[in-house]
């Protein structure tokens, strides 16, 4: 089994998948923040973009940019094979560890 | 047509453009310029789009540190280090105004303003040519460091705190001379 993926890699590449053929920077950057609930600067995610296709997760390409970005190249995502394998491992190893435990305070909620 | 003449600061576009490096520049700040244009400026208003991209830019200067190649990055935190120590130096000799003190305020102030450069020149990708130039500043921090060293150890009272920076100065020296002004010296490595 590979590295388990951290909590914001999973969340990016959650993302990724969700938005499909959408899946460009500043769309991964909104669905991250609204999945995790909270502001997530811009460089997290595009550190995160870049590690992640670094080790083969993840796959970009580039497309034309429009006139609000000033014509500037757009680069859309796509979860690599080794990536939904990453996601598949780390959610069995996640559910495996939370198998049967329940904590206190969760207790007759 | 309003939306032409809508954005991010001009400058700090600028500075974001010198951030990243080649290969990640175009899209990023394309994102950055779509979302504050269509997404954040007409939800919370233009003052509050202006601080929201400061704080992306401030973002992007913590992923170069974080994601810089090695010796690089030691470079940089030494920097930051004797920065700090030059500046808290030059406010103490200018409060204490012991004598000669205005020499080694300058001289204090040379070393910061050193480091400085080194850090900016590093972070904003100044290029090859600017990074040459720097091996000047090694040379000189080299310098006062050997002397400092050697002077202090033939002092007659040692002192601890010297013989840390004039160390600190060497490593500096020879990082600056080892990791800039060369290619392949990790500028690109940040992605």
């Amino acid at each position: 089994m590979a590295d388990l993926l951290g909590t914001f890699e999973q969340s990016v590449l959650l993302a990724i998948f969700g938005l499909g053929a959408e899946a460009y920077g500043r769309a991964v950057l909104n669905r991250v923040q609204e999945t995790l609930e909270r502001d997530v600067a811009a460089g997290a995610v595009y550190a995160t973009l870049e590690r992640l296709e670094a080790r083969g997760l993840v796959r970009s390409r580039l497309e034309v940019g429009t006139t609000v970005r000033g014509g500037r190249a757009r680069r859309y995502y796509l979860l690599a094979a080794e990536g939904e394998r990453a996601l598949g491992d780390t959610r069995r190893a996640l559910t495996a560890m939370w198998n049967n435990v329940q904590l206190p305070a969760q207790e007759g909620r | 047509m309003s939306k032409q003449t809508s954005g991010p600061w001009r400058w700090a576009e600028a500075l974001l453009e010198r951030l990243l490096p080649e290969g990640t520049r175009e899209t990023i700040v394309g994102d950055l310029r779509e979302e504050f244009v269509e997404g954040i400026e007409p939800r919370r208003g233009r003052l509050w789009a202006q601080f929201w991209y400061m704080r992306q830019v401030a973002s992007f200067i913590l992923w170069f540190i974080r994601e810089g190649e090695g010796m690089g990055k030691v470079l940089m935190a030494l920097s930051a280090v004797v920065l700090a120590c030059a500046c808290w130096l030059a406010v103490m000799e200018t409060i204490l105004r012991h004598e000669g003190y205005a020499g080694r305020i300058a001289e204090a102030l040379g070393i910061g303003a050193i480091c400085a450069a080194t850090i900016l020149v590093k972070m904003l990708h100044a290029g090859l040519v600017v990074e040459r130039w720097l091996w000047l500043g090694a040379g000189t921090l080299i310098v006062l460091g050997a002397t400092a060293f050697l002077h202090n150890e033939r002092a007659a009272h040692f002192e601890g705190f010297v013989m840390v920076i004039s160390l600190l100065l060497l490593t500096q020296g020879e990082l600056m001379l080892a990791t800039m002004g060369r290619r392949n010296n990790g500028q690109n490595s940040v992605v």
